[in-house]
């Protein structure tokens, strides 16, 4: 840290420091978004689900889409808000429901299967997702109108905290927070510690271990509709690569922060941010993606169960 | 004599096809030529995950490092020049010590950590590519890998039954290599840490070992394709012919076509391949000839996307499965 | 017998060169003569691809689809995949090889992207296919010393010329781009790249005639154009206080994510880029708000409305034919499908050497550009250069940029 305060200090002083924390934190929190989807279903079924990308990126199309019918582009402040709430919640459903839908058609079936089969058919779903993408709003990026206003919230010009940055962080923490509080005090969320720590012991103790997975899939898929409105507002590109692009980075993160662990998943979501707008203030832009994924081989080579996991052996 | 060997059949219509005369056969007969190439590469992933069981989702960046190193060696740009076939042997030799040098430290690692750890370098290759421009011309891919020459005859190798020799021989050379090797003490040793690593240590097997020999080995089958690939096309691709979609791919034949068994993934390379190279260009041509906008190659990814699910939901283990993995999954059901 | 059965294994599988040359028709008076264009057909430079191939459509009609006794077939190939989002290596690879095999096929008409060149040029030289370009703009395609070291000879491994492109080279663009900006008044330019060769190539062009007059360049940077944003690169370079930033590169390698992200940071500078981004995607992409009064786009000619003459009867007949307002390609593709029909009407034979030499011929032809010549590289001699901008939503003309 100390070292790379004296290389901001050289290059461009602390206010650009400061900047590119802002800037790392808040992109950091939309990979966390997408990350918990990854850690929560890997923390019960042991599936990577590789369409989990992807499942943000349709929600995001929705998003679009919805702003359209809606004319939110040229509705007043009020309107806006409420008109984004509304395309909030109607985009986390949707994703929930379309996760929680894959997972009844695709996964339940294989779950005694071999590890390999799910994760293949999750493949696949990407596939399915992506090519649907596809056909639904075509190949080129499109622009996500730019709906919300660009002012800087803090006094100066030289350090830059806008009204978009805020707006990652009144979607996040929030649902952050819930999330927390869900699993660590209902009922449900102990069924799902449960059923994370041994699917079998906690079938023999009653839990309805379907429902369990069923309700894992809805969350994950809600919190990617969540950031998928979010990056909307935020980035205001959207095309039917993204999911691809920004489910490896979350699913980067959800390894980095020990997978299965939830505020690992955050953490590590936002290591990520700060290593991309660190390295591009620092290292050079060309190189950033590739220091993530070098940091990661790393990180697992010398601390295989990631920042936050406990050291566990695998199930055998 | 009960069984037909199919492969030799096949075998023997492949070496009969460059025959036809016609044009259709010579455009087809260049795009059997890529699957060719593509069945090294599915081959050499077999090994690592069909036979050894350990997930590689960074095969790309092997096949990759077979590229630009064929490239490399032979583009007028550097001095070294040295010809197709030292370059393919070294390009091999080259991707196999990458394959070592990435496994030996990682190889602790279990399941899908390992498979997290590949996909990692995958990516990372790739920006290596794109980056170090000095070395690897950045996006501009190398250009031109020359053409293979061949005992100093005269070979033209614009026509496209040349290479389709040389990449079939270069297929059925590994096959062969693969057969052998699937009998042998270090097929069975990869097969037993495949089914139960700890059985097989018990058993005296040094897992270790067994599992760096696998990885090696892959990477230099992906590499001797990558080099293969790179003199087919005359350059080396660029970056983005590298990526995790390319290594998911391969993985995905493997599984269609049957994990673990030479025939099931060479079937795999060439029933998808053949889909998405010969079949849906020339459909597309077909119905836009007929005067519709509709466009085969978009839905490409939904059928392909179903087409795995459907598989692994109702033939796990592919169409041609080795036996031995058929047996596993239909053991038990709970 | 054996020797029979050995020269009929040989001519048909046509390993010695002997038995391919022989493959070859005779040159014979009519027939069907085959023209093919590879474009990027897929993504966001669709839109522009599409006003090109029906630049060509409109020429291959006006002459009946026929010169002298040959019918002129035309078959539109696709460079891109919907997973790249722009051209690839192996598929522009392919198309070239396709053609090649088509012994119909005499004209190539493409690339859109000068990358995509390098790998079909070589190819189609050493079958003698003559390649018009309707938009690369890389210099090193044809000029000798103004690319990298090596080429345009690299490409020409027969030593004879094959490729020719209707749109002038970026040796001229680069640098009037990096006047234009001098004139405007900015001090202070950043400049960004794509890392390809087209928009490398032009990013390093302005960048040394930027030096050369004053202009202050403060630093060079090549984005990832697979990545979603820029705000942190943005973030740094708004600290170095440019006046203006230069994105060599394309609306498919992310020149409106660029623009949009120097807004997110609070960047006041202005933007300048190539004529890879002249097409309504780029403003679509980057949305109309954040381009209005701060966008300059170069182009390597004039947009459709200030086309005289041929050009201007074009660019009527187009809208009337297709009921908008072509892109700026269109004209350069109706250009390249006429030198394509001149070339074949001039060699007289169908035979793909003959056709090669009679393009390199032409002279003096007054064609929807103006009138221009090929000059001894294949280059057009036509160096009008226009200066845009964005303003309501549209591209609007500025002026014209360098002499002639």
């Amino acid at each position: 840290m100390l070292t790379l305060m004296a290389a901001a200090d050289t290059q461009g002083g602390f206010a650009i420091f400061l900047q590119q924390i802002i800037n790392g934190i808040t992109t950091g929190s939309l990979f966390a978004l997408i990350a918990v989807g990854y850690t929560m279903v890997y923390g019960i079924i042991e599936l990577i689900n590789f369409a989990h990308g992807d499942l943000f990126m349709l929600g995001s199309f929705l998003a679009l889409t919805l702003v359209g019918w809606l004319g939110l582009a040229v509705a007043p402040v009020f309107g806006l808000a409420a008109g984004l709430v509304l395309v909030l919640v109607l985009s986390m459903t949707f994703c929930a429901a379309l996760n929680v839908a894959v997972d009844r058609l695709v996964y339940r079936p294989l779950r005694s299967a071999p590890k390999l089969t799910p994760l293949v058919s999750a493949i696949g779903v990407s596939f399915v997702f992506m090519g649907i993408g596809q056909l639904w709003k075509g190949v080129a990026d499109i622009n996500f109108p730019d709906l919300l206003p660009n002012r800087n919230l803090l006094g100066s010009e030289a350090l830059r905290f806008t009204f978009k940055d805020l707006m990652v962080c009144l979607v996040t923490v929030p649902l952050m927070a819930g999330l927390t509080v869900f699993v660590k005090f209902t009922r449900t969320g102990k069924a799902m510690r449960a059923t994370a720590q041994n699917p079998t012991a906690a079938r023999l103790m009653g839990i309805d271990v379907d429902r369990v997975i069923g309700v894992t899939f809805a969350i994950g898929g809600s919190l990617a509709g969540a950031a998928a409105v979010v990056y909307g507002l935020h980035i205001n590109t959207v095309s039917f690569q993204m999911g691809y692009q920004n489910g490896l980075y979350a699913f980067t993160a959800a390894v980095l922060g020990g997978i299965g662990n939830l505020p690992g998943a955050v953490l590590g979501g936002i290591v990520i941010g700060l290593i991309r707008s660190l390295g591009s203030q620092y290292v050079g832009e060309k190189w950033t993606s590739a220091l993530v994924f070098a940091i990661l081989i790393i990180l697992l080579v010398f601390r295989p169960s990631g920042l936050l996991g406990a050291r566990t052996r695998e199930k055998v | 004599m009960k069984r037909v060997r199919w492969e030799y059949l096949v075998l023997g219509v492949l070496l009969l096809y460059p025959l036809l005369p016609w044009e259709w056969a010579a455009l087809l007969g260049s795009d059997l030529r890529t699957i060719f190439i593509f069945g090294i590469l599915a081959l050499g992933l077999n090994v690592v995950v069909g036979y050894s069981g350990l997930l590689q989702l960074g095969i790309a960046a092997f096949f990759g490092i077979g590229a630009y190193a064929t490239g490399i060696l032979t583009v007028p740009q550097f001095p070294f020049q040295i010809g197709f076939w030292p370059a393919v042997i070294a390009a091999t030799l080259i991707a196999g010590v990458a394959g070592v040098v990435l496994a030996a430290p990682t190889l602790r690692l279990r399941g899908d950590y390992l498979a997290i750890v590949t996909l990692g370098f995958g990516e990372v290759v790739k920006f290596a590519i794109k980056n170090l421009e000095s070395i690897t011309a950045g996006t501009k891919s190398l250009n031109p890998v020359p053409p293979p020459g061949l005992l100093g005859l005269p070979v033209n190798w614009e026509n496209y039954r040349a290479f389709y020799y040389l990449a079939l021989g270069f297929l059925v050379l590994v096959a062969v290599l693969l057969r052998n090797l699937e009998n042998s003490r270090l097929g069975r040793a990869w097969m037993a840490i495949r089914e139960d690593e700890l059985a097989a240590t018990c058993m005296g097997t040094n897992a270790a070992k067994v599992k760096l020999s696998a990885f090696a080995l892959g990477a230099a089958l992906a590499g001797l394709a990558g080099s293969l690939y790179a003199t087919a096309l005359g350059n080396t691709g660029g970056p983005d012919s590298y990526t995790f979609n390319r290594s998911i791919t391969v993985l995905c034949f493997l599984i269609i076509g049957g994990m673990g068994s030479i025939n099931g993934a060479l079937l795999g390379t060439f029933v998808l391949m053949g889909y998405d190279n010969i079949l849906t260009p020339r459909l597309d041509k077909w119905v836009q000839d007929a005067g519709s906008q509709f466009r085969f190659t978009d839905v490409k990814l939904v059928v392909f996307g179903l087409a795995l699910i459907l598989m692994m939901r109702f033939r796990p283990e592919g169409i041609l499965p080795s036996r031995r993995i058929a047996m596993e999954l239909h053991e038990e059901k709970p | 017998m054996k020797a029979l059965v050995f020269g009929m294994l040989s001519a048909a599988l046509g390993l010695l060169p002997g038995a391919a040359g022989a493959v070859a028709p005779p040159p014979q008076e009519g027939g069907t003569i085959k023209v093919v264009s590879s474009l990027p057909r897929t993504g966001s430079a669709k839109a522009q691809t599409d006003t090109i191939v029906n630049g060509i459509v409109m020429a291959l009609d006006e002459a009946g689809r026929k010169v002298g006794n040959f019918k002129i077939e035309y078959e539109d190939l696709d460079d891109a995949t919907a997973t790249a989002g722009q051209w690839t290596q192996e598929k522009e690879a392919a198309n070239a090889d396709q053609a090649i095999k088509d012994a119909d096929v005499m004209v190539y008409i493409g690339t859109y992207n000068s990358g995509a060149a390098k790998i079909s040029i070589p190819k189609l030289n050493r079958a003698n296919l003559l390649m018009i370009s309707p938009a690369n703009t890389w210099p090193g395609l044809t000029k000798p010393g103004k690319g990298d070291p090596g080429e345009p000879d690299i490409y020409r491994p027969t030593g004879k010329i094959n490729y020719t492109r209707v749109v002038p080279a970026d040796d001229i663009q680069g640098p009037l781009g990096a006047e234009w900006a001098k004139k405007m008044g900015v001090k202070r330019v950043f400049i960004l790249d794509d890392r390809e060769v087209y928009g490398k190539g032009i990013a390093d062009l302005f960048r040394a005639r930027a030096e050369e007059i004053d202009l202050k360049v403060l630093g060079q940077e090549g984005i990832d154009a697979q990545a979603q944003e820029f705000k942190p690169l943005m973030t740094k370079i708004k600290a170095l206080e440019p006046d203006l930033i230069y994105f060599g590169g394309t609306t498919q390698t992310k020149a409106g994510q660029v623009a949009k992200d120097m807004i997110a940071v609070g960047l006041k500078a202005k933007i300048m880029v190539p004529d890879g981004c002249f097409e309504d995607a780029f403003i679509t992409s980057a949305g109309a708000e954040n381009l209005n009064g701060r966008a300059f786009i170069t182009f390597g000619g004039l947009p459709p409305e200030k086309l005289k003459g041929k050009g201007a009867a074009f660019v009527a007949a187009y809208i009337a034919k297709y009921g908008k307002k072509p892109e700026a390609y269109a004209a350069y593709g109706y250009e390249a499908g006429n030198v394509a029909l001149e070339a074949i009407r001039r060699a007289g034979k169908k035979d793909r050497d003959a056709i090669r030499t009679a393009a390199l011929g032409i002279r003096n032809f007054e064609g929807a550009l103006g009138k221009w010549s090929f000059d001894k590289n294949g280059d057009t001699t036509l160096r009008t250069m226009s200066g845009n901008t964005v303003k309501d939503g549209k591209f609007e003309f500025v002026e014209v940029l360098g002499e002639d």
